[in-house]
């Protein structure tokens, strides 16, 4: 589905279709390590799943951009996230891969071969994992760090899906993107605290588009009251 | 097999079993033995399996431990005292371990005296707070006497230096049997047992219970399988004398606040024509208004003010589980010292702790089921000889014919029955993990102990199997097993033991079943404390909501951590169903007496008896006083002329349609929350199968409905029910639960598939649900079937819920001894109204998910359709 010009949602990623790249965000290898750390005995399977469907993702992609927090913990490499990026870039062997740093990749750069960029600049379009604000501007700011998701209300039922986002920041075109890690559906940003400086505005204009089976277009969020 | 001890025995056969010097203690401190003393003291004696059922204060540990000091004096006396744990005595509070130790001090002190010499009989108090100072001693000089909690011996039986003392125990006594044998808690401390009289095989077991029925069944419990025991049932030594009090004559026509005022000027009353009052309610909430109304309203009789320090102190006080250790103990202590006029507790001081002198119990509000009622009863005038003195004042109308039926079984003994819950598969794992920590097991006999406890006698070896096999991580892929397995199992040798160098840690520091709690406090804008919801509410609620809490509305604004901001709305209609998870359930046997005594009044009725006969035949039927039979007879008559009268044999069905043009199914069926939990699924399930949508359902001990957006045929709901499905029918439905989510935790918890405690870090609760919803949606990737979703599956329909007597119900409306009334009403029956406001609710997702996602796109797109068209 097009969610602007130039720029489709396929699946968890989006796909510029003149660049014949593909963005996606937040997969957080290492995350049901981290559970097991934590004395939770998860079996891994949320990582391996993701990975499935992103080799459906790779059709007419000559460039991958991963927008941020590649990988869960903080300090040091688990090995899970060890084996879980060598997988990912066999996954991806053949493409360009570009990686920019998130919030949990302050390590990265010391343990990948290829180089981390703190954003990027395509054309009209900003790549950024959207932790921080940056100086730069750009007519399109694509952003992860989010984990987008919104919870759908009938009742008492209450479902959180995943989601993307798009609106204004000041005078740019927003897309905030939903988390490749799919141990959980990620923050519902009508009902909990906003973590990026990018989305503290009120987000009533904003459009959602839902991922599931397939991307369903919501509408407004203020139509989702 | 289990026996009665149908036969006392003489004074002179007791006292000829005891040591001289014990025997002149004995008669020095008391003048006559007791009737649970001439039964049971030959018997612990004799080392034979007992369970002794006595009212609170029947002497009944001082029974157990007559023969055991005896013993032991005589041993000592002899210089045979060996170096080990001759007796284990168990108790579900560690407070009362503590009243215990002093009980046992005092009078070995006392006979040491006596003698002239010191015994050198060592007793020693053994729980989560004992310091490891303390516990290194007790390895080097251990206790004849251990006193200890469930959690406590389980632990000590997995620890290899500990349990060389463990090898000789000769007696096991398990107090409150009654309260522990009907939870996962007793079920775990059933295993403990089995593992316990494996190195101990010489051991008997001495089992001390409140009333409770049926003693065979708890007998069993007690001894496990294949083992004998005798019962002595000395239940109704106490006299009571119990009333039931109404502080209005009519509640249709009295206003909420006028029944609260009359409620607080009758405690008031009662109060102040006795020296220390016990008040029970049924939730910590009203514990905690039922405190601070006395003292707003009468403050000068509830707080004293000392005249020379001008130092204030209250002479009431709250007493729950939400408090601190230290405020507990404080009040504890005061009303022993005789400081307080009243307490008012929730279930805190049920069970046997020292209170002192206690002269009138006031149950507020039904206790909900006879034996609770009798228990609570039973903490007045704390001796023997007394007689006990209890008041139920009662708060509704529905409260009020379900106390006076109550009343009527307390009087004529019918207490309702216990469940025991059985193949309880989460504490299975964490105890089989413990035995493999005490050494090298042969899984044969593995499953033999296992077997030999009463809460596993069914328990299948493919279950069993599944249980080790999860144990030691064969549900992952061989290279990454070695994170999960927490055993090893060679299947070609037959042998399991430990794997794993942080596994004793795990162990050891999340043993036990019950599982974290955490409340959401609720707080107004100016930040006074209103009460506590479940974090589960808080979680579907939205700003703007209105819901009731402790009798008052209020509008939910947002929430912080773990405090809810709201705003009072008095009088507001709530948007949303109340939620009580406190709350305690209506016994289904005591929901059946009041169907009987209905079906006697409808007679009555349909025989146009006039109001002085039928008042009559309240008086004779029950044991309640004037006002209260008006009030039943006002009550009856109301409902009779309105819809008619719901009975055991007739379930009414009730239909109307709210001014937002949603349906209504109200279902006036008098089964108790547990039975009613189950039997609301089940129709909600048969509706929606054939429509798929949600339906919203809410469920109380009065009955239950189910609510809906279009019209509903339920008669044929209901003809589709078979009982031969119910089973199938059930698991289906509770699958799409919100309760299985969160039941799903605390069964992982107990699994320790997810450690509240790991690397010295405690888990927040809300930290655990989350991983708890990762865990359970991985798990169901594996397989639908896996032991431990079963489990929740099977807790909450056997435990929380009834499944079997639902199952019963629902085969009486088979075979048409239930018949089903269906009316429609166009203004809903008061009884309907009070049913929807007051079940707490949950829906049955009938849409999976995506459903779900793909209809409410529809609705927007329809919605968006709509607008750009004007």
């Amino acid at each position: 589905m097009l969610i602007h010009d130039n720029i489709k949602i396929r699946d968890l990623g989006l796909y510029l279709i003149k660049e014949k790249t593909l963005i996606i965000s937040d997969i957080h290898i290492g995350f049901e390590e981290a559970l097991n750390r934590q004395g939770v005995l998860i079996p891994r399977v949320y990582l391996r799943e993701f990975f499935e469907r992103l080799k459906k993702m790779l059709d007419h992609v000559d460039t991958v951009v991963i927008n941020g927090d590649l990988k869960h913990e903080f300090a040091g490499m688990s090995s899970s996230e060890w084996q879980g990026t060598d997988e990912l870039f066999r996954i991806l062997e053949g493409k360009n891969v570009i990686v920019i740093k998130g919030n949990h990749d302050p390590i990265l750069p010391f343990v990948l071969k290829i180089k981390i960029l703190p954003f990027l600049k395509l054309g009209d379009v900003l790549i950024a994992h959207g932790d921080a604000l940056l100086k730069e501007e750009a007519k399109i700011i694509i952003i992860g760090h989010e984990h987008c998701a919104i919870g759908l209300k009938e009742g008492i039922r209450i479902e959180k899906f995943k989601c993307f986002l798009k609106g204004k920041y000041k005078k740019s075109i927003l897309i905030a993107m939903p988390s490749c890690n799919l141990a959980t559906e990620g923050t519902d940003v009508i009902r909990s605290e906003r973590l990026s400086p990018y989305l503290q505005q009120n987000l009533n204009q904003f459009e959602v588009f839902i991922v599931s089976d397939t991307v369903y277009a919501f509408g407004k969020v203020k139509e989702l009251f | 097999m289990i026996t009665f001890k149908e036969k006392a025995d003489t004074k002179k056969d007791v006292e000829g079993l005891l040591h001289p010097i014990v025997k002149q203690w004995f008669f020095s401190r008391f003048q006559e033995f007791s009737l649970p003393q001439l039964y049971g003291v030959s018997e612990v004696h004799a080392r034979n399996n007992i369970l002794v059922s006595a009212p609170t204060g029947a002497t009944k540990t001082l029974t157990a431990f007559i023969s055991i000091l005896n013993a032991l004096v005589d041993c000592s006396e002899k210089g045979i005292l060996q170096e080990k744990i001759y007796a284990v005595y168990i108790s579900p509070l560690k407070a009362l371990n503590n009243d215990i130790e002093k009980n046992l001090l005092g009078p070995l002190e006392e006979m040491e005296k006596i003698a002239g010499k010191k015994f050198g009989i060592r007793v020693a108090v053994r729980t989560g707070d004992t310091t490891p100072t303390e516990k290194q001693k007790m390895l080097k000089k251990v206790p004849h006497i251990l006193i200890t909690t469930p959690e406590t011996l389980a632990l000590l039986l997995s620890s290899i230096k500990f349990c060389e003392h463990l090898k000789q125990v000769e007696w096991i006594i398990s107090d409150e049997i009654h309260a522990i044998g009907d939870s996962k808690r007793g079920v775990h401390l059933s295993l403990s047992l089995e593992r316990l009289q494996r190195l101990s095989p010489g051991m008997c077991r001495i089992g001390l219970s409140a009333t409770v029925y049926p003693l065979e069944t708890v007998a069993q419990y007690l001894v496990g399988n294949e083992r004998d025991c005798k019962i002595i049932d000395v239940q109704y030594l106490k006299k009571n004398d119990i009333q039931v009090i109404s502080p209005v004559e009519d509640f249709v026509n009295e206003s909420y606040s006028e029944i609260e005022k009359a409620t607080y000027n009758l405690l008031d009353q009662l109060i102040q024509e006795h020296k220390t009052t016990l008040i029970f309610t049924n939730t910590r909430a009203a514990t905690e208004r039922v405190v601070h109304h006395l003292k707003e309203k009468f403050p000068h009789k509830y707080v004293a003010l000392d005249e020379e320090t001008k130092e204030k102190t209250d002479l009431i006080g709250a007493h729950h589980g939400s408090l601190s250790k230290e405020h507990r103990l404080k009040l504890e202590n005061d009303l022993r010292a005789g400081k307080l006029r009243c307490v008012a507790t929730s279930t805190s001081l049920e069970l046997g702790l020292d209170i002192g002198s206690i002269d009138l119990v006031i149950c507020l509000g039904s206790p909900k089921s006879v034996s609770r009622l009798l228990q609570r009863i039973g903490r007045s005038n704390h001796q023997l000889s007394g007689i006990t003195k209890g008041k139920i004042l009662v708060q509704d109308r529905d409260d009020l014919v379900e106390c006076a039926v109550m009343l009527k079984f307390a009087k004529e003994k019918k207490i309702d029955r216990i469940h025991i819950p059985t193949n309880c598969l989460d504490v299975l794992a964490q105890q089989l993990f413990g035995m493999a920590l005490e050494g090298v097991w042969d899984v044969k006999e593995m499953y033999t102990v296992v077997k030999s406890s009463y809460c596993y006698r069914d328990l299948t070896k493919k279950d069993f199997e599944e249980v080790l096999d999860y144990l030691a991580g064969n549900f992952i892929s061989l290279e990454e097993r070695y994170i999960y397995a927490r055993i090893w199992w060679n299947k070609e040798e037959g042998k399991v033991g430990k794997k794993g160098r942080m596994s004793r840690v795990i162990y050891m520091t999340n043993i036990g079943t019950i599982p974290d709690h955490q409340g959401v406090l609720v707080k107004d804008q100016r930040g006074n404390k209103i009460g506590m919801i479940d974090e589960a509410f808080l979680e579907k609620l939205d700003r703007g909501d209105i819901f009731v809490l402790g009798g008052n509305t209020y509008q939910f604004s947002f929430a912080r951590g773990m405090v809810a901001q709201v705003i009072p709305m008095p009088g507001k209609k709530p948007t949303v169903p109340s939620w009580y998870s406190d709350r305690l359930p209506l016994s289904y046997d005591l929901a059946n007496g009041i169907g009987n005594f209905r079906e006697l009044i409808e007679n009555q009725f349909k025989k146009k008896k006039d109001k002085k006969e039928v008042l009559h035949f309240i008086h004779e039927y029950l044991y309640v006083d004037k006002v209260a039979a008006d009030a039943l007879y006002n009550y009856c008559k109301d409902q009779y002329d309105y819809i008619g009268m719901p009975s055991s044999k007739k379930l009414l069905i009730e239909h109307y349609r709210d001014e937002n043009m949603k349906n209504y199914v109200v279902f006036h069926a008098l089964y108790g929350r547990r039975v009613n939990d189950v039997l609301s699924r089940a129709v909600a399930f048969a509706i929606s199968r054939a429509q798929h949508k949600d339906v919203e359902l809410g469920i109380s001990d009065n009955g239950f409905y189910i609510s809906y957006d279009r019209n509903v045929n339920v008669s044929k709901a209901f003809s589709m029910l078979k009982s031969k499905e119910l089973r199938k029918v059930l698991e289906l439905a509770v699958d799409k639960s919100e309760i299985l989510k969160r039941r799903f935790r605390h069964c992982a918890g107990r699994a320790l598939m997810i450690l509240r405690t790991y690397g010295g870090i405690k888990r927040r609760v809300g930290r655990q649900q989350v991983s708890s919803m990762i865990l359970l949606n991985a798990v169901r990737r594996i397989s639908e079937n896996f032991f431990i979703l079963r489990e929740t599956r099977r807790e909450v329909l056997e435990d929380l819920m009834d499944y079997d007597s639902a199952l019963e119900v629902l085969q009486s409306i088979e075979e048409k001894k239930i018949k089903i009334e269906e009316i429609h009403t166009f203004i809903p029956s008061p009884f309907a109204l009070n049913l929807v406001m007051q079940g707490y609710s949950d829906i049955l997702r009938m849409e999976d998910r995506q459903q779900f996602l793909q209809r409410m796109h529809q609705m927007v797109k329809a919605k968006i359709a709509l607008k750009s068209s004007r």
